[in-house]
């Protein structure tokens, strides 16, 4: 991890910008960045509404992998399972934020900041049990972050993603140049909407939703360049953009999710919110996607058991490593089991969150037959400070 | 040992008042040296501080020639993220006022230096640590994303917050240029990296509140690169020059200490030069004592020798008293050099910022380097002074010593000798003064001058016999016994006078000769002043801003002055810095169509100015100040090429004019041209010209009022300005009168140490005389006469060989270092005024002698046999 980062933006710049359906660190944007910047700008009168997701938006492609600059949080998050030829195995991650912070400044300068640029790269060595992170924190300024309202088309100065074609191309070099990503991704199946057509409900109070889907599989190609050593890969990737404006609530201290591509074509993606007390929050949800359909599960509709615990040796917090999930509807049961145990992300003290997110392996059963596969696994709330502390 | 101790450490425990003198000249000598190198060392310290601290961990910065940077291009730079961490920022000088003090006596802001970054990007570059109000280090990523969006948040230093009891919400008004915006605290910085900078005189922004406060938008200052660790700095310099585009340019931060360096080296240099002036006295100081106490120890050499004790032994014993006395010396002169320096920071502080460093020179700790270079010098130096009656007193035979003769071995036929030398030394020196400088420094000139110096020294025993004898002819008929006792002990003691004399007389030779370049150089200044301030006001803006975009007069209070009835006439003056070659020179400009009509330069070539400066409107075609064209040989006629924002442009030399105002070169084009090459931009400076029955105070006044209190426009009057430029001329030589001044008193000590070392051997003569019958106040008298003849001869010599260094330092010196033309002036009534000031001064130190010889008795008689 690099020490350069700490002191002016300790608690920004370290944040591993994470994941995902939900990510914390939108919470953390919400409360951090946009709460006061918009009581700033109320106090200048200047304050500007940006969009709440809604029932009736309908999502259309390719128009909408571009950007909503309307709505307040958006990301584009790609995280996949790559193979050399020889059989080494590898997980990635690379995420494009773009978080509003004031719609309209009414300062003209180019560096005036309506949008935050985030992004996060992340590869795991399986076999060399390493784990290793990079990000970016841009404002669009002169030009060197931003995101298309045309195309899909999102960089943070030399990171990108672009569409080509069907092709999302992506690429990123870590500064120390140890890490250099340069992958195409073939989508094998036309995008998923989750929720309802798109409209994912968060939470209890009207609005607390976005927009989202995913495209579970894409057929991955390309080079990952590693301490020194350009090796060629292939694999498969997952795909989720979601926008939208006001997400979490502050009974949602924690989460698990869970991204799975199954041998048998089937991919999964599960959910939960656990509450103080740790219950469920019945907004919870899933989407499995199976050769003959798609089917959506409500909180009600699937069970995640955490199996063998790993304790973090720096953060103390005690990770499940290891999962069993049900879901009936679908005579699904699946055990999964990290690829790597450390992959834990600490952000600095002044946020204090810890969280683990990495890639994972995935056995079970469907209708009684072998399945397996893998996948990518999020989980928060475990080390630090509650995560309801972030959502205010 | 026991033999340094009986022969020199007894000794000069009984002359203990001579010694003292000695050690203390010594000393004076030494911190004089001292006290120069720390105080020129802070000059540049106190810039490079802040510009390290500034620069924190940059190892590069892109900078377009004299001019900022339009953001926009920055796109094109995006190649550069391959090399390191990039940042843009604006870095300028504005003023901070806290709220509290808005209705005060209006002078309570403060020049603070302002950085605008992009503080997602900055913190790998510098360190800020920030604190909560209550000194705690701040915890919330909250208030410090704020800065993103807030275009009022500033965050100011611990330093600063503390000095007006600011804390986190306070307001504060930030004055740049003609406007003033009110802001609010929104962090404080702990004593860290840039906020280290003069005092803690620094702020922070947010670049895109800094660009729309300081009304810059669209254009930063420089951007700042950090190299990928491990990267080659060489290397990716060089790769990043070649794929710049045309009119950037890349560079290390410390190449701008570097040329600030070159610009002060010519100042440096001669007041470097000019502390050793002040050594040299106390050396010679250290050749008389070692002298004196060689003569009055002759007999004990003699016993010595007899005895046994080789020459060897009789040379290091004398040696060794040097040595004592320069340990002693420099061990109390380092310190005093210290206390010294911190008043010649003081003095020059002016003359610094005049040389463009405007930053708090503060002195720097005395490391060991400064102390072991102080021994380095005064030691050896010591020994030197110390070798020739060293030698002598080694020289003695047993023989010798015995013989009643109280001088050392010189006989009538030295002087001739020393004659030759002295006309020898002076073709030396005139031959010298004929030499090119070396590197821009004017070596050989003061290689000539010490040739003159040394010419006067050997002149000085050739001048005091040639009066010894013209006197006994002549003078001494007509004077009374107590006048003609006083010349004959000086005529019988010339060889030991001639060291003192020599010292006094080369300290009052640099004293004559720094006067009359000053007072030629000031009546020039005068002149020049005069022909050059045309206008009736000069308006400029409160504050200069950054480097590349000092704070311009707007266009509304131009148009505001422009409307008041008595304004005939408008001239503005814009100006960027520009590198050339190793330097940084001031390309500016102004109207040249104003310019003939009303004047306002003093042109040097070609004779037919009006012609060449009616030919330069509109083309590209220049005028370059005096310096300019001796610094980088440039004439009428050649092809100067300046480095612009689009790349190098040739420009024609049209004249050549004086600027006293500045030695690092000026090059000036008419405003169209200047727009045109550096893009359109709001001059700094206006020269305003009234109609002929107004008056200038009171049209001042009017537009003062006119603009109200926040315009902070600053209108002077032409006498004003031109009593303001003499006050800065006349404090920038307030450091060289300071160290002549130190050489003239230690040089008198000497004389009074001199006179009393012949009191004191004169002891058996003087008992005499009282024996006859003088009275104590005659005795007191010779003495007395005898300091006052020391103090004319010396005089007389200094006024000569003044006259002669002055011309080597107008001619030679100056126009190497500064390339300045001064006009030949004498300033008579000064040197009249100083030269009896020096009389009174050296008869006075005549007083404890003489009171010293009024003491003795007859008893005294028969004290030795």
């Amino acid at each position: 991890m690099r020490r350069d980062g700490g002191r002016l933006l300790s608690g920004c710049r370290r944040v591993r910008v994470r994941r995902e359906s939900l990510g914390w660190q939108v919470a953390v944007f919400l409360g951090v960045v946009a709460v006061p910047a918009m009581l700033l700008h109320a106090q200048e009168g200047n304050q500007t509404e940006w969009k709440a997701a809604t029932p009736s938006y309908t999502l259309a492609f390719p128009r909408d992998h571009a950007s909503h600059p309307d709505y307040k949080i958006e990301w584009w998050y790609y995280t996949g399972n790559l193979l050399t030829s020889d059989a080494r195995r590898f997980g990635y991650q690379l995420t494009f934020f773009r978080i509003g912070v004031d719609p309209n400044p009414i300062n003209p300068s180019r560096w005036a900041v309506r949008d935050l640029y985030m992004a996060h790269l992340a590869v795991t060595d399986v076999d060399g049990q390493t784990h290793q992170v990079a990000e970016r924190l841009n404002r669009d300024g002169v030009g060197w972050a931003g995101a298309s309202t045309e195309t899909l088309h999102v960089w943070n100065e030399n990171w990108s993603i672009l569409l080509d074609g069907d092709t999302h191309i992506l690429r990123a070099t870590t500064d120390d140049r140890m890490v250099r990503l340069d992958l195409q991704l073939e989508p094998l199946k036309a995008a998923v909407l989750h929720g309802d057509a798109g409209y994912s409900r968060k939470g209890a109070a009207a609005g607390n939703a976005s927009h989202y889907y995913s495209l579970t599989r894409l057929r991955t190609s390309g080079t990952l360049q590693l301490n020194g050593a350009t090796l060629n890969v292939e694999g498969q990737s997952w795909m989720d953009h979601e926008f939208g404006t006001s997400f979490l609530e502050p009974s949602q201290v924690g989460w698990d999710w869970f991204s799975i591509q199954l041998n048998d074509d089937t991919d999964v993606m599960v959910y939960v919110f656990r509450h103080p007390d740790g219950s469920i929050d019945p907004h919870s949800s899933g989407t499995v996607v199976g050769t003959s359909g798609i089917t959506r599960l409500g909180a009600g509709d699937y069970q995640l058991v955490p199996g063998r615990v790993w304790e973090s040796p720096t953060s103390g917090a005690a990770y499940p490593v290891e999962w069993k999930i049900e879901i009936p509807q679908s005579d699904l049961v699946l055990n999964v089991a990290a690829a790597v145990d450390a992959q834990e992300l600490h952000t600095d003290r002044s946020t204090g969150v810890i969280y683990w997110e990495g890639t994972i392996d995935v056995t079970g059963t469907r209708a009684g037959k072998q399945v397996w596969g893998s996948g990518y696994l999020e989980m928060t709330g475990y080390a630090g400070r509650p995560m309801s502390e972030f959502f205010r | 040992m026991s033999l340094f101790h009986w022969l020199i450490l007894r000794h000069l425990k009984q002359n203990f008042l001579r010694s003292i003198l000695t050690i203390a000249s010594i000393a004076v000598g030494v911190a004089v040296v001292v006290a120069i190198q720390l105080a020129n060392r802070s000059s540049v310290r106190g810039f490079e501080a802040a510009l390290n601290a500034i620069a924190g961990r940059t190892s590069l910065e892109i900078t377009v020639a004299g001019v900022d940077i339009e953001e926009t291009r920055l796109t094109e730079l995006g190649w550069l993220r391959e090399y390191g961490l990039v940042s843009p920022l604006i870095d300028a000088d504005v003023l901070l006022r806290p709220a509290s003090r808005r209705f005060g006596a209006g002078n309570e802001a403060e020049i603070v230096r302002l950085l605008g970054v992009d503080i997602l990007r900055d913190q790998p570059f510098r360190d800020y640590r920030l604190l909560e109000s209550d000194g705690r280090e701040l915890v919330t990523t909250q208030e410090f994303l704020q800065l993103l969006t807030d275009s009022r948040a500033v965050v100011i230093t611990a330093a600063f917050a503390d000095r007006y009891g600011l804390e986190v919400g306070s307001e504060l008004d930030l004055i740049a240029g003609t406007r003033a915006s009110a802001l609010v605290v929104r962090g404080v910085l702990g004593d860290e990296g840039p906020a280290r900078v003069s005092d803690g005189n620094f702020a922070l922004m947010d670049i895109a509140a800094a660009q729309w406060v300081l009304g810059r938008l669209g254009r930063v200052d420089r951007v700042d690169i950090r190299l990928t660790d491990g990267m080659d700095v060489d290397l990716a310099e060089q790769a990043i020059r070649e794929r710049l585009p045309v009119g950037f340019s890349v560079g290390r931060p410390v190449r701008r200490v570097a040329q600030v360096e070159r610009m002060l080296r010519a100042f440096h240099f001669n007041l470097t030069a000019l502390s050793f002036v002040a050594l040299l006295v106390g050396l010679f100081l250290v050749y008389n004592t070692v002298a004196v106490s060689v003569i009055t120890r002759r007999v004990e050499i003699g016993i010595l020798r007899t005895v046994g004790i080789s020459r060897g032994t009789v040379l290091r014993l004398f040696l060794g008293e040097a040595i004592a006395l320069a340990l002693v010396g420099c061990v109390l002169g380092v310190p005093l050099g210290w206390v010294l320096a911190q008043e010649a920071v003081r003095l020059t502080s002016s003359t610094v910022s005049q040389f463009w460093v405007a930053t708090a020179a503060t002195v720097p700790p005395l490391d060991l380097g400064y102390v072991a270079a102080a021994f380095a010098i005064g030691l050896p130096l010591s020994m030197v002074a110390a070798a020739i009656p060293a030698a002598e007193a080694a020289a003695l035979t047993p023989l010798a010593t015995v013989r009643s003769d109280d001088h050392l071995d010189m006989r009538e036929q030295l002087p001739r000798r020393f004659l030759v030398g002295a006309l020898l030394l002076f073709l030396v020196g005139g031959w010298l003064a004929t030499r090119e400088p070396v590197g821009g420094l004017p070596v050989f000139g003061l290689l000539s001058v010490l040739a003159v110096v040394f010419g006067a020294v050997l002149l000085v025993p050739v001048v005091l016999f040639g009066f010894s004898n013209w006197g006994k002819r002549t003078i001494t008929r007509w004077l009374n016994v107590e006048c003609r006792l006083a010349y004959a002990n000086l005529g019988s003691a010339i060889p030991r006078l001639s060291i003192s004399v020599a010292a006094l007389a080369v300290s009052l030779a640099m004293m004559v000769a720094i006067a009359i370049m000053v007072g030629s150089f000031r009546e020039t200044v005068v002149y020049w002043v005069g022909q050059t301030l045309q206008a009736d006001l000069y308006a400029a803006s409160a504050r200069q801003g950054s480097a590349t975009d000092p704070v311009a007069i707007s266009s509304e209070v131009e148009a505001t002055i422009a409307r008041h009835p008595a304004v005939v006439a408008i001239d503005g003056f814009a100006s960027v810095d520009v590198a050339y070659g190793d330097s940084l020179i001031v390309v500016g400009s102004g109207r040249f169509g104003v310019l003939l009509e009303y004047g306002g330069l003093l042109f040097k070539a070609p004779e037919d100015w009006r012609h060449a400066m009616a030919g330069a409107v509109g083309v590209d075609a220049v005028v370059v100040s005096e310096s300019f064209s001796l610094q980088h040989g440039k004439q009428v006629g050649d092809s100067v090429t300046l480095q612009t924002p689009r790349g190098p442009v040739p420009f024609r030399i049209a004249a050549v004019y004086f600027d006293y105002s500045n030695d690092r070169g000026v090059v000036v084009m008419d405003r169209e041209i200047f727009e045109q090459h550096y893009a359109v931009r709001r001059p700094t400076g206006l020269s305003i010209y009234l109609d002929s029955g107004s008056d200038p105070v009171s049209v001042r006044d009017g537009i003062l009022a006119t603009l109200g209190p926040d315009r902070r426009v600053i209108i002077n009057t032409n006498s004003a300005l031109r009593t303001e430029g003499l006050r800065i001329f006349d404090s920038t030589f307030t450091i060289t009168y300071a160290l002549e001044v130190i050489a003239i008193v230690v040089s008198i000590f000497g004389v009074a140490a001199m006179l009393l070392t012949l009191v004191l051997d004169r002891k058996q003569e003087i008992a005499m005389l009282r024996l006859v019958g003088a009275e104590r106040c005659h005795l007191r008298r010779i003495v007395m006469i005898e300091a006052g003849v020391l103090g004319i001869v010396s005089q007389a010599i200094g006024l000569v060989i003044g006259l002669v260094l002055s011309v080597i330092l107008i001619y030679v010196i100056n126009v190497q270092s500064f390339g300045w033309t001064i006009q030949f002036h004498i300033p008579g009534v000064f040197l009249v005024q100083s030269s009896l000031t020096i009389l009174v001064a050296t008869i006075l130190a005549g007083l404890y002698p003489a009171r010293v010889a009024g003491r003795f008795a007859m008893s005294d008689l028969s004290a030795e046999g």
